[in-house]
């Protein structure tokens, strides 16, 4: 499957949704695994996606000083 | 019979004559007819009328020298030189000569008299005027403002016609004119009837002019007596046109100048008279222009000053807002600035509350489902059979049915025990029901 563009929103509401199952208990132990690692995977690319941005932030900040 | 030569009586007769009569009488008459010899004799017939009937007539001579002192004194006085249909109070000698006959020989002239009989007979026609109610209509009428179009009454040949021409295309301001002539004799018995039917032919187009001017033709003869003329006047008063005379003589105003809009004395003063009239109308067009010119100047000063205060205030205003703005943006950029970093750490620690949560609650999990597992274990190790024989418990069955789903059993059954290491078969011999404390 083509990489589909991600979307922060969307990883975060997944990883949310993830959490409160595990949470809840309702989770089974088949599945636990996948979805942990899952979450995993989703929070290292909301971490990334946050690191760019704030780069890209920075950028745009400091050139509207020239 | 006795008689007398020609000569011998008319000598009688002009020694009767001389003996009879004063040496000079003053002699009231007008003058019939009037004529000059080569050698300046004055040859004149004088009348005296009633109702234009020849009530009396007689011969009369002034001679040269007398007539060159007289005639220039008179017109000196007068403004007029003698002429027929005048009337005179002269001085005679009655004259009777053998061969020429009675004549009278005019020796002085009162010209009081004559000024008198004139300025008589003016105010006549001028009562006359005053009482048909036309003596003020003419000066009634308003001249035009500009007056371009003229109707000239005059003598095509005149001197004093020329001078009007050239005064008015001549003029300095260069006005133009349209000029259109009546010809007309100006002098004479035959003048106020011919300038009467001029006048007929500028009435038949009146609309195509703006004013009437009568103009003399100047020159030596100074005879004024047909614009006296009762017939003249009311026509010039009662003319649709305004009109004006320029009559050409400086001492008194004749009938036609008085009924008329405007007098002037000459022919150029008519012409600098419509000359000022056009240039009157043209300063005051150029004062309008000029008042005109200031205020819209003034008027451009103002707003330039306006403007200026305009962009001045506009400049101020405009710094001030930009000012404002960049301040205001300052401000948004700051908050930008750490803003965005607060929303990133937010995130941040959001994210990693989830991944906290994460690594600490599956891990939980799947200690739970071990220890669930662990209990069951235990509990499996409890019910196992085997373990209950090794406690030293045992399982009796009465023909396959387990002995505690029973209530009773006969006395003789045949009962089945198996222990850990034992299968005993037992018969009933005794069974009673067990009381539970």
């Amino acid at each position: 499957m083509a990489a589909k563009k991600f979307n922060y929103k969307n990883a975060l509401e997944e990883i949310e949704g993830i959490v409160q199952k595990i949470e809840s208990e309702e989770v089974e132990m088949d599945e636990l695994t996948t979805m942990v690692k899952r979450a995993a995977d989703l929070i290292k690319q909301c971490k990334s996606k946050l690191k760019d941005t704030g780069q890209e932030l920075e950028n745009i900040i400091e050139n509207l000083d020239e | 019979m006795e008689h007398l030569s020609l000569f011998t009586l008319n000598k009688t007769i002009g020694e009767a004559l001389a003996k009879n009569l004063e040496p000079s009488y003053w002699v009231v008459a007008e003058i019939g007819e009037m004529r000059h010899n080569q050698k300046g004799h004055c040859y004149l017939e004088l009348v005296e009328k009633e109702d234009d009937k020849i009530k009396a007539k007689s011969r009369a001579t002034i001679w040269s020298y007398t007539y060159r002192n007289l005639s220039g004194w008179f017109e000196s006085l007068t403004g007029q030189s003698l002429s027929a249909g005048m009337k005179i109070l002269c001085n005679v000698t009655v004259q009777y000569h053998e061969v020429y006959g009675f004549s009278l020989n005019i020796r002085d002239i009162d010209a009081q008299y004559t000024l008198g009989e004139r300025a008589k007979r003016r105010q006549e026609i001028l009562q006359k005027l005053m009482d048909d109610g036309v003596f003020e209509m003419n000066k009634e009428l308003n001249l035009p403002i500009v007056p371009q179009r003229i109707a000239v009454i005059s003598s095509k040949t005149a001197a004093g016609f020329g001078d009007f021409m050239d005064q008015l295309t001549g003029n300095e301001f260069g006005f133009q004119f349209d000029i259109q002539l009546f010809q007309s004799t100006m002098q004479g018995d035959q003048a106020a009837a011919s300038i009467i039917e001029s006048m007929h032919q500028v009435f038949s187009s009146t609309d195509d002019f703006d004013l009437l001017v009568i103009i003399r033709g100047g020159g030596a003869s100074l005879d004024l007596d047909c614009f006296d003329s009762y017939e003249l006047g009311s026509h010039i008063a009662q003319f649709p046109l305004p009109v004006v005379t320029g009559i050409g003589h400086e001492r008194d105003e004749t009938v036609a100048d008085m009924v008329a809009h405007t007098k002037m004395k000459t022919p150029t003063a008519v012409a600098e008279f419509i000359i000022s009239g056009v240039r009157n109308y043209e300063m005051k067009l150029e004062e309008h222009f000029n008042t005109l010119v200031n205020k819209l100047n003034e008027t451009i000063e103002e707003d330039i000053s306006k403007l200026s205060l305009l962009s001045f205030r506009f400049q101020r205003n405009t710094q001030k807002l930009l000012n404002e703005q960049h301040l205001i943006l300052n401000q948004r950029e700051q908050t930008l600035k750490f803003g965005h970093q607060n929303a990133l750490k937010f995130h941040e620690r959001k994210l990693d509350e989830l991944k906290y949560i994460l690594s600490k609650h599956p891990k939980r999990l799947v200690q739970k489902q071990q220890s669930m597992l662990d209990h069951l274990d235990k509990e499996l190790n409890v019910l196992d059979p085997e373990q209950v024989f090794k406690r030293g418990y045992s399982i009796t069955t009465v023909n396959g049915i387990n002995i505690h789903q029973l209530k009773q059993i006969e006395k003789g059954a045949n009962i089945t025990t198996i222990t850990e290491n034992l299968v005993l078969e037992s018969t009933i011999a005794k069974s009673k029901q067990r009381k539970k404390s």
